[in-house]
């Protein structure tokens, strides 16, 4: 199935080094479209992205630093991106030498976009 | 130290228009009790309101407070009371630097020289006059000397590093807002839960551990890794963050120094 998502997806996951990418609804963490590997589990990456997401952009206002845009969890066997949005994040799940300058660039012109 | 203190608090009850209440507030300060060594000292000060040395310790005492104005006031008595008072002059300079008044900060630091010759001072000068890039707290602090100060060689003006505690609370370094408040307990208690959170979605997704978490947001940019492993730390962050357009990877590697020098001070203070 096709959705207004799927060429951003394509275009994301097509990068070198991206194992998955997805759209949830920032608020309730469910997944709205995704490009994934055969296993992941959809779901739990969504609600898991959009939860962080949250925490992050809480933390960043209470602190009085404003919104929060781009941020990048960086751990021992991979890497999270996720761009928020106020209802959207655009997520991407990479491997850890990944290039992320480049990974970045992409999910902000798929995130012009989807606006 | 602890039998000094006792020793200098029975003198000051005996006579409280001892003198003594200058290094009992001095070794309060040293020991990371500022809002106690404060106390101290202004009492001193109600006693010999015309003692130079006392207004440049209360300044001292307020810049640990993270009340950078008040310093500077207080530093100003003092050169009204001691003319030309080189530690004045100096923590004049820190402060105008920290508040990105590089023009008057380099003034000050060109009348403190002019009253003793130092290289330290010459170097500060050179660099504020080449580039206002790096704070002069690099030049004149000890990094080690205080945990406030123990990111500032590593740091230019517009950077701020810390390290928190589990409970988030400040372990060393420090975040001035931009009318000089110290507010990096505000900042760190804010940012402490993300780690939680990182946990928590590393260990369901199966990518390993956390290493680092880097964001953007409006005001800056914000690095953020495990504090280097102690009892003290466990837990723990160590936090950067910076103005807006700083290249992330620029940020990581201020990040991982500042990791190094919280270990290297972690061992230091174990020893």
């Amino acid at each position: 199935m096709s959705t207004q998502f799927s060429a951003v997806l394509d275009a994301l996951t097509r990068q070198r080094g991206v194992r998955a990418s997805m759209v949830a609804d920032a608020a309730d963490g469910i997944a709205i479209d995704s490009n994934l590997q055969f296993g992941q589990d959809g779901n739990r990456v969504a609600a898991l992205s959009a939860s962080l997401y949250r925490k992050a952009r809480q933390s960043a206002r209470a602190a009085g630093l404003g919104a929060t845009g781009f941020m990048q969890l960086e751990a021992e066997d991979g890497r999270l991106c996720i761009l928020g949005g106020d209802t959207l994040v655009l997520v991407v799940i990479a491997e850890p030498d990944a290039n992320v300058g480049l990974i970045r660039i992409e999910m902000r012109r798929a995130a012009e976009q989807l606006a | 130290m602890a039998d000094e203190i006792r020793q200098w608090s029975d003198e000051l009850a005996r006579d409280p228009g001892s003198l003594v209440f200058l290094p009992l507030a001095e070794a309060l300060r040293r020991q990371g009790q500022a809002a106690m060594a404060q106390k101290v000292a202004l009492r001193g000060l109600q006693r010999h309101p015309h003692n130079g040395e006392a207004h440049d310790l209360l300044a001292r005492i307020l810049t640990d407070l993270g009340d950078l104005q008040g310093a500077f006031d207080e530093w100003d008595m003092v050169l009204q009371l001691a003319p030309g008072h080189p530690g004045a002059l100096k923590g004049m300079a820190f402060v105008r630097f920290q508040q990105r008044r590089h023009a008057e900060a380099e003034e000050f630091l060109v009348r403190a020289q002019s009253q003793e010759q130092d290289e330290n001072l010459a170097a500060a000068i050179d660099v504020v006059r080449r580039s206002g890039a790096i704070a002069p707290g690099t030049i004149l602090v000890d990094p080690f000397s205080e945990p406030r100060h123990l990111y500032v060689d590593l740091l230019t003006p517009d950077q701020a590093a810390m390290c928190l505690d589990k409970a988030g609370l400040v372990l060393s370094g420090a975040y001035y807002a931009g009318d000089g408040q110290d507010v990096a307990q505000e900042i760190g208690a804010s940012l402490s839960g993300v780690s939680d959170e990182a946990v928590r979605a590393t260990r369901h997704l199966g990518i390993g551990a956390w290493k680092s978490i880097v964001f953007e947001t409006e005001a800056a940019v914000v690095a953020l890794r495990p504090a280097p492993v102690s009892p003290q730390t466990e837990g723990g962050l160590v936090v950067v963050a910076a103005v807006p357009d700083t290249p992330l990877g620029l940020l990581r590697r201020v990040l991982d120094k500042c990791a190094q020098r919280t270990a290297e001070w972690l061992s230091r203070e174990a020893a």
